[in-house]
């Protein structure tokens, strides 16, 4: 080994913004992540020109993905028009030439905050989560070693003790978002702040999904064909939010998870949170020939 | 207007490579292709000078010094890189610990697919069950059964010329 062995050509910018060092650390652990389904992997997480918390973990790994015939989805809570969303979507497109879609059905690589799409996702898709806080055991020990420790002798009970004084105060599972999921049987994760609606997506599901928090510099995934079972007594059932009779009040579309409006008078109206769904439903409506991929929700009930 | 700048001939390798190894591990006991054939497009795509490598073959030897990355032995190493199969050798490989599950090794091994054990695997990744064929005799997989005491374990890429099978250390394999 020598400089000159070790040295690269001169190039204005490195391929998909990170340095070639920066994707091979990146690639190593998101083997690891996919070899031990919901253990959270440790990793450098390099400057992005964005701000830690705005989803530089998912760019991170959206990054390392991408090639020129790649079709990237960004959605912020299901809408692909958002600022972030939309910043994400065109940085990442300006720097590896990947092209852009706001169509589930034809990206290959989504990347997401907060929200899995409500059409079923195909076996050669990559779900990119971005994740503000991987450690579901942090409201319960905010020491990290021991939180480390009780991974890894798989001692969840604080977990349930939090989900029983739910019950116990209120009468139900008060958790709303980034509910509390046992990996593979053996690893708790946080499925990042996705609602309770979208974690039985990625039970048994057909594509990957990695979830990295760039902030916390950390990554985990869960492969194809992989068990995630919320945390749940087994006699008080898990429960979706109360979404199946609501409906869209720009498409129409009901059965899905939906955006609450307040209104002036002191009611709610709804709006369909996968945004692009509605668009599309909207086109159909109009005449257009518009491809809607079944959806994970039916009717309101899940059935995948 | 910004122009976009072209993957290089190695960072398109290097990207190719790894989509074929992530989706080996993602979806074990499926092949996928690796664009180029042998160990050393998985050296290009994974390592550099944080990694430390063992290597059965001089030739290899040479073209992962050349990456930076310090040679060790193969209780040392936390990437394998072995043409032959030395079941023995492999018994000291490094597992990881519950504490950090990260720190077993990964196993990169030359295997002719579609002769030899016939195998069976499930676990995540799997849609029910996947048979295959793998030339590695069954003591090998008695050790690894032995050593993985899953989170625990190591993680092997099967390479036969261009293509690649991942069986991490979650999938339970059953010799038939």
């Amino acid at each position: 080994m020598s400089l000159a062995s070790l040295t690269k050509p001169w190039a204005a910018t490195s391929y998909g913004f990170l340095d070639a060092s920066a994707k091979r650390e990146l690639r190593r652990k998101m083997l690891k992540a996919i070899a031990v389904p919901g253990c959270q992997m440790p990793y450098a997480s390099r400057e992005v020109p964005m701000a830690r918390g705005w989803g530089t973990g998912g760019l991170q790994v959206t990054l390392t993905l991408v090639n020129p015939a790649s079709t990237i989805k960004v959605i912020d809570q299901g809408a692909d028009d958002g600022v972030n969303a939309a910043s994400i979507r065109r940085f990442i497109s300006r720097v590896s030439g990947a092209g852009e879609t706001w169509d589930t059905l034809e990206a290959s690589i989504i990347q997401s905050r907060h929200r899995v799409p409500e059409e079923t996702m195909r076996e050669d898709q990559i779900l990119v989560l971005q994740v503000p806080n991987p450690e579901p055991l942090r409201g319960v020990e905010p020491n990290m070693s021991i939180a480390r420790q009780m991974h890894a002798d798989a001692d969840y009970g604080r977990l349930w003790l939090t989900l029983y004084e739910q019950l116990v105060r209120k009468g139900r599972i008060m958790q709303g978002a980034a509910y509390p999921s046992l990996v593979n049987g053996r690893h708790v994760m946080t499925p990042s702040p996705i609602p309770r609606w979208d974690v039985p997506k990625l039970n048994m599901a057909k594509h990957l999904t990695f979830l990295s928090a760039g902030r916390e510099k950390r990554l985990h995934a869960v492969p194809p064909y992989t068990k995630v079972e919320p945390l749940v007594f087994s006699d008080r059932p898990y429960r979706v939010e109360d979404h199946q009779d609501l409906v869209c009040r720009r498409s129409g579309i009901a059965g899905y998870f939906m955006n609450e409006i307040p209104q002036d008078d002191g009611s709610s109206s709804f709006e369909v949170s996968d945004s692009n769904l509605g668009i599309k439903a909207i086109r159909r409506a109009e005449g257009e020939t518009v491809d809607i991929g079944q959806t994970w929700y039916r009717g309101g009930e899940f059935s995948a | 207007m910004l122009t976009i700048s072209q993957p290089d001939a190695a960072e398109a390798r290097c990207n190719t490579t790894f989509e074929a190894l992530m989706w080996a591990m993602a979806r074990p006991g499926q092949v996928r292709d690796m664009g180029e054939p042998g160990l050393a497009p998985v050296v290009e795509a994974l390592i550099d000078r944080e990694c430390v490598v063992h290597t059965d073959s001089a030739r290899l030897a040479q073209f992962i010094a050349n990456t930076g990355a310090t040679p060790g032995t193969i209780e040392m190493a936390d990437h394998l890189f072995h043409e032959t199969l030395d079941i023995e050798a492999l018994a000291s490989v490094r597992c990881g610990t519950a504490l950090y599950p990260d720190d077993g090794a990964t196993v990169v091994l030359q295997a002719a697919h579609g002769t030899g054990t016939r195998l069976r695997l499930t676990g995540p990744g799997i849609d029910g069950v996947c048979d295959i064929t793998l030339a590695i005799p069954p003591a090998f997989w008695s050790l690894r059964a032995a050593l993985c005491a899953y989170p625990e374990g190591f993680d092997l890429l099967l390479v036969d010329a261009r293509a690649v099978i991942g069986i991490p250390r979650s999938t339970h394999v059953e010799v038939l």
